[in-house]
């Protein structure tokens, strides 16, 4: 029992007895203590060989900058749009199974019909939009365009099908997504070797089509009809882990893939004429670049068009908002598919079931429609917003229910899903698009905002509200002042309270607080216009009788407020602030400068509230043209102390207080430079001066925001003014565009003329500019900073920015300096800081920079170029996303356009109306952004090669599709090859196996980009569809392929080298234009053109190297341009009736023509081949004549051929006829002879074997004999070379003595 | 006419242009082709100096589909346009701020004319860049150095030298670092009037480039010029661009901000002084 409790040996691995175990079995190896082998045995390690060792190196390197991409300027924005997860793969083969598995994986709901793209959060930081792809050639053309992700689904039972294969080269040319394969149908397989060895042909297959290593997913078997769980969660971890490389065309162009469509066309319109062309709105994430307003797009299947509006909505699918916790709740994984009714609303042809949710919908829930109710409300004057925060609830719910009803509610079918609604589910049928009748089984609420709704639409759409309508509106509005009333004074008593539980009508004055302290809601700020607008009118127009009566009321509401109020001078001040504040923020919009708020300010200051301020504005500006910078200063100086009164009373930090405090600051610093130096009279000279001069200068750029970015709203100014359009046209603002006047009378000249220069003589105006120089003084904080940059000027950009600012700030203290709009938002950002939090910037910038220079010293080794590019690129990003960050949306959106990863909202006008009748939710719809050349058409070269799988070469001038940028279109494309001189030469069919040219007249589209060309989009053949694939090689507007035209002529008259040629030409003046031509003959023979003959008309003469025959074909090669047929018939499937879509056909080719009708192709009897007869040619017999058979030598003397006479019998020889014993004999001797001549060839042979022998043997033995001398040489050699060494150092020996001994 | 000169300029370096002018010539209608480039060659109508054809090409240039190498000939410096000079000191740098730069991007003048005869003779290449660098240019920096070029066309060479004189009495006040190039043209390369201008450069050690010119008045019309005087003129003009500001000067700030507008899509700032009525 003792003996097992034992502990077992445990050997050392350290400690003084391990170490001596080792040295022991070391030194019993018979190596010394030394351990490392490196060492030990030096030799072993050197360097072999310096070639094999530079190409191993070569090697590593080479591999290295394999894996290096370009990089590229990192233009994601904060919070990207969903990844597009493009599921493909040909029908049964499981690819909505997959999706409804992805989507219960992610969000634990289950889909049963998925029409359209889902969109679902599968993470903290990334969200997904599935869609499916059909086997649609169309389909699959438009959806490689915008994946981002493919998931291609391939059934390992069958092995791959041709839509795979397709799909793939699509890709390919469109640039390449990521692309992972997914095996299905793998519990097909009963033998487990043969799964194995299926999977493994298939993955390999799958590597040289995609790229070594690319994934390859297995989904094995089936459980309920559902895939493995597990199986699909690994899948869903892969795909939201991917990264993806950025593909040029996807983030040069901004695209929508549209989740919804709504039809906004007027009803009247439809009823009239039921085929008018529609207006239709399309929602979707914005991704790729930025998209303008007003730009143009494509939609691949229907046609370019131009966006007629752009807004952007809160996400519908919105990623979590905090990002701390480890994994999503519930709540956040969200859903989000209008197509397929999730989301709140259930197309179905005619109708939409919008889903209310019930009482189980979120309050707080994303509102995909409230933008365009926004909209609609924000142009309509009379509507309050409680009709905008009711129509909002009524589409409020991104994901309305509980995961279970939403389960129940789409398992049922429609019949049933009425039944439930009849079971007392709030949801009712709208119809369409008249929103007006609704069913009335919603409760009285619910009416009214409906009716509200419809009201606000018909607002937008122009039309004339009746009385009733208005009436209602007012009382809503009386209801609404009300509460706001009560409101305001709950505010008045706690003024400090937090305002974010402000409710949405507050008023006007509140209101304006409240909304430039809440970063402006878009919400409020119409609401505050309306208001505005409303007590605008009170005062100014009389005649719009119902806003008159409740604003009329409201006044005296408010008078009695003041009086409640502590005391009326504080309100009255109040109100001035107000407008004050309202003339900054235009200021702070515009590029208006302070002096013109001010200004405006001075004037407003203590009017009456309801003073029309746009007025009084305009008047301001006009008036300062002529006003004195001087006074113009103390103006500002009064208003600024006012202000710091003001600021007594209000000691609110809001953003345009901010403002405010900046202005002081300037103002400040103005009065301050002015006292300092203000001793010398001149300086207020300059002052003044200056501040001419920038009054000049305001004058000629009266709001270059306004100019740059046109007509778009600006900040509230501008929107209330678009609002005082709509109003009645009182507002109506028309700003004189004095630029664009001075402009068009001015010469055409960039040189800046100026009209009086100053006088530089004086000593104090030079002095004035002397800083400039390196030599003046340098400002304090540079000369601080200075020898911190001197020591690392590595590092001086990241510092200008901020010094470039405050540098800017001091001399604008000088009055020289016109403030730019960077800058004056830098400063705004910058100035208002407090000391303490500057200096303390100031010492972690130094920290930065000491960090920086240490990095700096140790990454020196290895920063390569590729890293300095990497560095660039990544600080240009930095900088892109620090530029509008501090900006609100609705300003960005102005400046940068809307952003990828907004959730917008885009209008179109002119629709075909078949896109809306035949609209099917199965295919996509894509909105691809054009470029600002993009919607021209013209000619397009591109470098095309027939596919290689594709059966049938390509004809010249029949009509391909080609799928080229965004668009898909047929047009007719001439083939052609390119000499070596350059010429494009016309080919009629494509060659077999090599690159030519093609040229199509066509949509313009950028050089590089690929595309694809099909035969016929419609139907499926069980061939390869794609025909050809290429890339965009040149764009011009001139056509340059040429055909080869031969013109044949005759000779007629031939001298000696001279003819004159006929029937080539059929005037003089034709032949005029070839002069100098080359032409030959079919013989060979080379010639010119020289000139044209009287008669025949046509006829010219022509040197030819050599004469002519008569029967000579004279022929000029000339090259005849080939015009391009102007063809181009966008590929509209998307508007063929549903089920119909994948038939769309366009333009026939003549051989499907002819099949179809049944007509032979005649054939020109010449061209048909013939067996080749060729003639025996005779040669007459050459005759010398005989006075020159005379003089010839004998030599070249013809001999004398004639055949001899026949010899006379008498000189016959005689026969020899032998006797019988003769024969014997000559017989024998013949046999003799023969047996000797066998002999002796025998012998022969013989001897020469013999001597071959000999040969060799000899050679043997000379070589050795070779040898032998060689190392004898080689002896002697050596004993002649020590001796020379022995001389030679016995001579250095002896010299080395003679310089001792010397 | 220099107006047809300067759209048959542009029908050069395009292709597939179509223009079209009423018989009265009230109406123009043009449209353009795609920027070709190419070797060209151009003679510029006399009434303009060559600077106002080079202008538009500066802003074209850069998007040509092939490197544009253009002679332009006629008047090289003028009163009225920025002379060739100035172009040359202060638009390529700013070229080369946005990454168009290379071995063929100049600006080289073989010979120089002023009005009203003109025969002056430039050379203008510009390479093809992909896309354009955003630009950071913010700081102007301070000057540290001032250059410039005093020609002289048909006159006596000393000319030059007394406006150099002038201009530096006025310049050394402020900064020692002047150095102005006296500029005579002879023979064939004078052109075929006579006239004297300068132009001055003034580089902060940011590279900021700020320019001024002057020139003489052209023969036979207005009252001669002393050279003494317009040297100080053309200085104190120097000053006042100076004394506006900014990092591209006021001939060139259309052009930084057409640039701007052009490039990739990243945020480019750019410190501008007054605009000019130009811009």
């Amino acid at each position: 029992m003792e003996e097992k409790e034992k502990k077992q040996h445990r050997t050392k691995h350290s400690g003084p007895k391990a170490e001596k175990k080792r040295k022991r079995y070391l030194s019993e190896l018979g190596i010394g203590d030394e351990e490392d082998a490196r060492k030990r045995n030096p030799k072993a390690f050197t360097v072999q060989s310096a070639v094999r060792m530079a190409r191993t190196f070569h090697r590593t390197q080479d591999l290295k900058t394999k894996k290096h991409h370009i990089p590229v300027v990192d233009r994601t924005p904060l919070e990207p749009p969903p990844v597009v997860v493009v599921v493909v793969g040909p029908p049964k083969v499981g690819k909505s199974t997959l999706i409804k598995c992805l989507i219960k994986n992610f969000t634990r709901q289950k889909l049963v019909e998925i029409r359209g793209p889902v969109t679902i959060v599968s993470g903290k930081k990334r969200r997904l939009t599935v869609i499916e792809c059909g086997c649609d050639i169309n389909t699959m053309i438009d959806l490689a365009k915008v994946a981002d992700l493919v998931l291609m689904l391939i059934d390992a039972s069958f092995g791959f099908e041709m839509e795979t294969f397709e799909f793939l080269n699509i890709c390919q040319v469109h640039g390449f997504p990521k692309i992972m394969g997914v095996l299905t149908h793998l519990d097909t397989f009963k033998n487990n070797k043969q799964l194995k060895k299926t999977k493994k042909k298939l993955k390999h297959r799958f590597w040289t089509e995609v790229y070594p290593g690319a994934k390859l997913f297995y989904l094995s078997g089936m459980v309920h009809g559902e895939y493995q769980k597990q199986e699909v969660h690994n899948l869903g971890r892969f795909i939201s882990v991917m990264k993806f490389r950025p593909l040029t065309w996807q983030t040069s162009h901004p695209y929508v893939l549209a989740d919804r469509m709504e039809e906004l066309t007027n009803p009247e319109d439809v009823r009239i004429n039921p085929k008018c062309d529609r207006k239709i709105s399309l929602y979707g994430y914005l991704r790729g670049a930025h998209l303008k307003n007003k730009s143009q797009i494509h939609m691949p299947g229907v046609g370019d068009f131009i966006v007629s509006d752009v807004s952007f909505l809160p996400d519908p699918c919105a990623l979590p908002e905090q990002q701390k916790k480890r994994s999503l709740n519930e709540k956040e994984k969200l859903v989000y598919a209008p197509l397929s009714g999730v989301g709140g609303i259930v197309y179905d042809k005619d109708a939409v079931y919008i889903d209310l949710g019930g009482s189980h919908a979120f309050q707080d829930e994303v509102r995909p429609n409230h933008e365009l109710v926004q909209s609609l409300i924000s142009t309509h004057s009379a509507i309050d917003v409680k009709m905008a925060s009711s129509k909002v609830s009524l589409f409020t719910d991104s994901r309305p229910l509980g995961s279970e009803d939403v389960g129940q509610e789409f398992v049922m079918p429609k019949e049933e899903r009425k039944f439930d609604m009849k079971a007392g589910r709030i949801r009712r049928k709208a119809l369409f698009e008249e929103e007006k009748e609704n069913d009335g089984v919603s409760d009285e609420e619910d009416d009214e905002d409906e009716e509200e709704a419809a009201m606000s639409e018909d607002g937008s759409d122009g039309d004339d509200e009746d009385d009733a309508e208005e009436k209602s509106d007012t009382e809503l509005l009386e209801e609404k002042m009300a509460d706001g009333r009560a409101k305001r004074l709950k505010r008045e008593v706690a003024k400090e309270e937090a305002v974010d539980e402000l409710p949405a009508f507050a008023d006007s004055d509140d209101d304006l607080e409240v909304s430039s302290e809440e970063g402006k809601t878009l919400h409020e700020e119409n609401e505050m216009e309306e208001d505005e607008e409303e007590e605008e009118s009170t005062n100014e127009d009389e005649s719009s009788d119902g806003v008159f009566e409740t604003a009329s009321k409201r006044v005296a509401e408010s008078k009695q407020y003041e009086i409640n109020s502590e005391d009326k001078e504080i309100r009255s001040q109040m109100s001035g602030q107000r407008l004050k504040r309202k003339a900054v923020l235009t200021t702070d919009s515009g590029n208006c400068t302070a002096e013109e708020a001010s200004e405006s300010e001075a004037e407003n200051s203590f009017l009456d509230e309801g003073d029309d301020e746009e007025g009084s504005h305009d008047d301001s500006e006009v008036e300062e043209s002529d006003r004195k910078g001087f006074r113009h200063a103390q103006v500002k100086k009064s208003d600024s102390t006012g202000w710091t009164k003001f600021k007594a009373v209000e000691a609110e930090d809001d953003d345009v207080e901010n403002l405010l405090r900046e202005e002081e600051e300037y103002e400040e610093k103005i009065d301050s430079s002015a006292d300092t130096t203000g001793a010398l009279k001149w300086k207020e000279d300059l002052a003044q001066k200056a501040a001419q001069a920038f009054l000049r200068q305001q004058r000629s750029t009266p709001n270059l925001r306004k100019l740059v970015y046109g007509t778009a709203v600006e900040d509230e100014d501008h929107e209330s003014e678009d609002t005082g359009d709509e109003l009645g046209g009182l507002f109506h603002v028309s700003r004189p565009d004095k630029a664009s006047k001075q402009k068009a009378n001015a010469l055409d000249c960039s040189k800046f003329v100026i009209e009086k220069l100053q006088d530089w003589d004086l000593e104090e105006v030079m002095s004035s500019i002397r800083d400039c120089f390196v030599t003046g003084k340098w400002e304090d904080d540079k000369d601080a900073a200075k020898l911190l940059e001197e020591d690392e000027e590595l590092y001086g950009d990241f510092e200008d920015l901020e010094t470039g600012v405050v540098h800017k700030g001091k001399r604008a203290a000088e009055g020289d300096e016109h403030e730019s709009e960077e800058e004056e938002e830098d400063g705004k950002m910058s100035q208002p800081e407090p000391k303490e939090e500057e200096k303390q910037k100031e010492r972690m910038d130094k920290k930065r920079k000491l960090k920086e220079m240490f990095d700096a010293e140790y990454d020196e080794g290895d920063a390569t170029y590729f890293d300095d590019l990497k560095e660039e690129m990544h600080r240009q990003a930095q900088l892109n996303r620090a530029e509008f960050e501090d900006q609100d949306d609705e300003t960005r959106v102005q400046y940068e356009g809307f952003r990828p990863g907004m959730y917008v909202r885009i209008e179109i006008e002119n629709v075909p109306c078949e896109f809306v009748l035949n609209f099917d939710p199965h295919y996509p719809i894509i909105l691809g952004g054009l470029g600002n050349s993009e919607g021209n058409v013209g000619y397009v070269q591109l470098r095309l090669k027939k596919h290689r799988w594709y059966k049938k070469i390509l004809k010249t001038r029949d009509p391909l599709i080609l799928s080229l940028g965004w668009r898909r279109f047929q047009t007719v494309p001439m083939f052609y090859i390119e000499d070596h001189n350059g010429r494009h030469r016309l080919l009629k069919y494509t060659p077999q196996h090599m690159h030519c040219g093609a040229t199509f007249w066509g949509p313009i589209t950028p050089q590089g980009t690929g595309f694809l060309a099909v035969q016929s989009v419609s139907g499926t053949t069980p061939d390869f569809r794609i025909a050809a694939t290429g890339v965009v090689l040149d764009l011009d507007k001139s056509i340059t392929i040429v055909k080869k035209l031969k013109l044949t002529g005759f000779p007629f008259k031939i001298y000696k080298n001279t003819s004159f040629i006929k029937g080539m030409f059929n005037s003089q003046l034709e032949v005029a234009k070839f002069e100098g031509a080359a032409i030959r003959t079919v013989s060979g023979i080379r010639g010119q053109i020289k000139k044209a003959l009287r008669t025949p008309a046509g006829a010219f003469r022509a040197t030819f190297e050599d004469k002519l025959l008569m029967s000579d074909i004279v022929f000029v090669r000339t090259w005849y341009p080939v015009s391009i047929p102007m063809f181009y018939n966008p590929v509209t499937s998307l508007l063929k009736p549903a089920g119909e879509k994948d038939s769309w056909s366009g333009m026939k080719t003549t051989g499907q023509l002819r099949h179809e009708r049944g007509i032979k192709l005649k054939q020109n009897k010449d061209s048909l081949y013939k067996p080749i007869v060729r003639e025996k040619r005779h040669f007459n017999k050459l005759h010398i004549p005989k006075a020159l058979q005379k003089a010839l030598p004998f030599k070249n003397k013809p001999k004398n051929l004639e055949k001899k006479g026949k010899t006379p019998k008498d000189q016959w020889r005689p026969a020899v006829i032998r006797e019988p014993h003769e024969k014997k004999i000559s017989a024998l001797l013949s046999a003799l002879s023969t047996v000797n001549n066998y002999k002796v060839k025998k012998a022969k042979v013989k001897h020469r074997e013999k001597l071959k022998e000999y040969l060799k043997v000899k050679q043997k033995d000379d070589e050795q004999k070779f040898k032998r001398q060689k190392e004898a040489k080689k002896k002697i050699y050596r004993m002649l070379g020590q001796r020379e060494k022995k001389r030679q150092k016995s001579s250095l020996k002896g010299s080395s003595k003679g310089e001792k001994s010397m | 006419d220099f107006e047809a000169s300067f759209i048959r300029l542009i029908d050069k370096v395009t292709n597939g242009s179509r223009i079209e002018i009423n018989q009265t010539g009230t109406t123009l209608y043009y449209q353009p082709g795609l920027l070709y480039g190419g070797s060209l060659e151009h003679d510029c109508s006399p009434s303009r100096s060559i600077g106002y054809y080079l202008e538009g090409l500066l802003c074209l240039a850069p998007f040509m589909k092939h490197p544009l190498k253009i002679v332009l000939r006629g008047v090289t410096n003028d009163q009225v346009d920025p002379s060739v000079d100035v172009l040359k000191a202060t638009a390529l740098p700013l070229l080369k701020k946005f990454g168009i730069d290379g071995e063929n991007l100049e600006i080289k003048i073989n010979r120089r004319g002023v009005p009203p005869k003109g025969g002056g003779e430039i050379v203008f290449a510009c390479p093809v860049r992909k896309v354009l660098q955003p630009i950071q240019f913010t700081d102007p920096g301070k000057i540290k150095r001032i250059r410039g070029t005093a020609y002289s066309v048909r006159v006596s060479p000393q000319m030059a030298n007394r406006m150099v004189e002038s201009a530096r009495s006025i310049l050394n006040k402020f900064l020692p670092d002047i150095y102005i190039y006296t500029d005579h043209m002879k023979g064939v390369s004078s052109g075929k009037s006579p006239g004297f201008g300068m132009c001055l450069t003034a580089e902060t050690i940011n590279g900021t480039i700020l320019s001024a010119e002057l020139a003489s008045n052209p023969q036979g019309q207005g009252a001669p010029v002393l050279p003494e005087e317009l040297g100080q003129n053309c200085a104190k003009l120097l000053l006042d661009e100076i004394y506006r500001g900014g990092c591209v000067d006021s001939t060139n700030q259309s052009l930084a901000l057409l640039l701007m507008t052009l490039g990739q899509r990243d945020v480019s700032k750019v410190l501008l002084g007054p605009l000019s009525p130009y811009t």
